[in-house]
């Protein structure tokens, strides 16, 4: 019988699942969905996956089995594992599915190995055996427009530990210019990551697409994470102006665009 | 005759008992003060009277100027809309813990002293919220250091201690009037030097320890001093007294708490 080609993909928190799926879906020429069970609706890697590879169709949600069996034959399906997912769920049973395991290169015996059917070389991510599992606190950032290097300081502070032990950071930010910045950061890893999203720049008023950020960590003092992220953004006549000025910059491709 | 040059103390007692003990181990004749004794830190009015009780000759600093005139930086001041939050907070309280009596002593307060060939400023000799940076462009640096008639300059404002000798060297100037007439002169310039003091209580060199300087008058030799305190004291201090949290945190890390200048090119209009 043949049926869609399922790719569950699971690996460490930060080890790089995303971002290995991203560069397979920018590749695919079949017809490709994306899907993470146990994710909110809407999400940081969601969007980030919309916004990078616009044909793949993202399932949002539980959507239960009977979806698959409406896919087309040649439809290729990446699942991704969050580290809270069993991985013995029969997430798609009876289907075939094949597992792949994006670990870090150091990681030679783990339940991934035994669970994997391939390994993917991810980050070289030293995996600490941390006493608590790591606390999660998103917010959505909707609308708000960052002023650079208050986003820079508040990246800075939040990634130093001043709020807190941070294990992970992702978001993506709207800046001044119009342009949208998917960041990354990842305990144990080299700096901070910041990727410029394919979208059109958005200079009339507040983005209304979707921008949030999602945090890990310990002992994390979410409200003064909130109270700093909003002194870092830009008020409307703050906004107004600069999104003027950029538009006299580029009077040509407000034509077009218009 | 050796001296000792502090600056940009910012309400930081327990730094500034640390460097005042250091300085008296070194055994300096006299102590110049650069201004900035308050805001950010918890203890503006002990710092003040401080400096007052020991008759230190000090020049405004631009904080001290503020918690007089009211706030009215220049864009240079802040790198971030974040930081101008931070900044306006810390003016808020410190406008309102000042003592009528420290207040009104740093509205006395000059705004260069000259002593001899040196001469001490907070930021620079055409305001005290310009910052000197190392890497300002050399012709204006001697500028600013020809503009106060001294061989060497005092200054802070950067919070990061440096030396910069700006050495013997010709400088031609063309001056074209109307008509046709051209005049060129030659001018012949002895060996200027600037002297970052850095900062006592809010170091921005990435780690707590406060610093100042050192300088003998009969050898012109300059000794950059860098002293750990008990900075867990003034960080408590600022979280008890109700300041921003995040300043002991930068303050523990050795950065700035939010002003910074990153532009050696800008002029400031204040």
């Amino acid at each position: 019988m043949r049926s869609p080609s399922l790719i569950a993909v699971a690996g460490p928190s930060g080890g790089g699942k995303t971002t290995w799926i991203v560069e397979q879906l920018k590749h695919s020429t079949h017809p490709t969905f994306y899907f993470s069970p146990g994710l909110g609706p809407i999400t940081v890697d969601l969007a980030r996956i919309n916004y990078t590879c616009p044909t793949v169709q993202v399932i949002v949600g539980d959507p239960g089995k009977s979806w698959l069996t409406n896919l087309p034959l040649n439809a290729l399906v990446y699942c991704e594992l969050g580290v809270q997912i069993d991985l013995n769920s029969a997430l798609f049973d009876p289907w075939p599915c094949r597992h792949l395991a994006v670990l870090p290169p150091c990681l030679t015996d783990s339940e991934w190995h035994s669970w994997a059917d391939e390994i993917i070389p991810g980050n070289d991510l030293f995996l600490e055996n941390a006493e608590s599992l790591p606390n999660l606190w998103r917010s959505p950032l909707t609308g708000i427009v960052f002023d650079p290097p208050s986003l820079d300081m508040i990246l800075a502070e939040l990634t130093g530990g001043a709020y807190g032990e941070l294990q992970r950071l992702k978001g993506i930010f709207e800046m001044p210019d119009g342009r949208a910045f998917y960041i990354d950061f990842v305990q144990g890893l080299k700096g901070i990551e910041y990727t410029e999203l394919p979208l059109e720049p958005w200079l009339e008023g507040r983005p209304q697409r979707f921008s949030g950020i999602e945090l890990a960590g310990w002992n994390l003092n979410q409200k003064l994470i909130a109270d700093t992220l909003m002194e870092g953004c830009l008020s409307n006549e703050i906004l107004t102006h600069y999104q003027q000025q950029y538009k006299n910059l580029n009077p040509l491709e407000e034509a077009i665009a218009g | 005759m050796k001296l000792a040059v502090i600056s940009c103390i910012h309400g930081n007692l327990e730094a500034l008992n640390a460097v005042l003990s250091d300085i008296d181990q070194h055994k300096a004749d006299q102590i110049y003060c650069l201004g900035d004794l308050v805001g950010y830190g918890p203890h503006p009015n002990a710092v003040v009277e401080m400096i007052r009780s020991l008759d230190i000759p000090t020049c405004q600093g631009c904080w001290d100027e503020d918690i007089v005139e009211g706030l009215n930086a220049c864009e240079c001041s802040y790198p971030s809309i974040l930081a101008e939050n931070r900044g306006r907070a810390a003016h808020e309280w410190t406008n309102a813990a000042i003592h009528p009596e420290v207040r009104e002593y740093l509205s006395t307060l000059p705004l260069t002293i000259r002593e001899s060939n040196l001469c001490f400023v907070h930021g620079s000799p055409n305001s005290q919220h310009e910052y000197l940076l190392p890497s300002m462009d050399g012709f204006a640096a001697l500028e600013r250091v020809l503009s106060t008639e001294a061989d060497v300059l005092f200054c802070g404002h950067t919070h990061v201690p440096y030396v910069r000798d700006l050495n013997e060297g010709t400088i031609s100037v063309r001056v074209t009037q109307g008509g046709d007439g051209k005049t060129d002169r030659q001018f012949t310039m002895p060996l200027k030097r600037i002297i970052n003091a850095g900062s006592v209580g809010e170091p921005r060199h990435g780690r707590p320890n406060a610093t100042y300087v050192l300088y003998d008058t009969e050898t012109t030799q300059v000794t950059l001093r860098e002293v750990p305190y008990d900075y867990q004291r003034t960080c408590a201090a600022i979280i008890e007294k109700g300041l921003p949290p995040i300043f002991a945190w930068r303050l523990a890390q050795g950065l700035e708490f939010a002003e910074r200048a990153d532009d050696p090119s800008h002029v400031c209009q204040r």
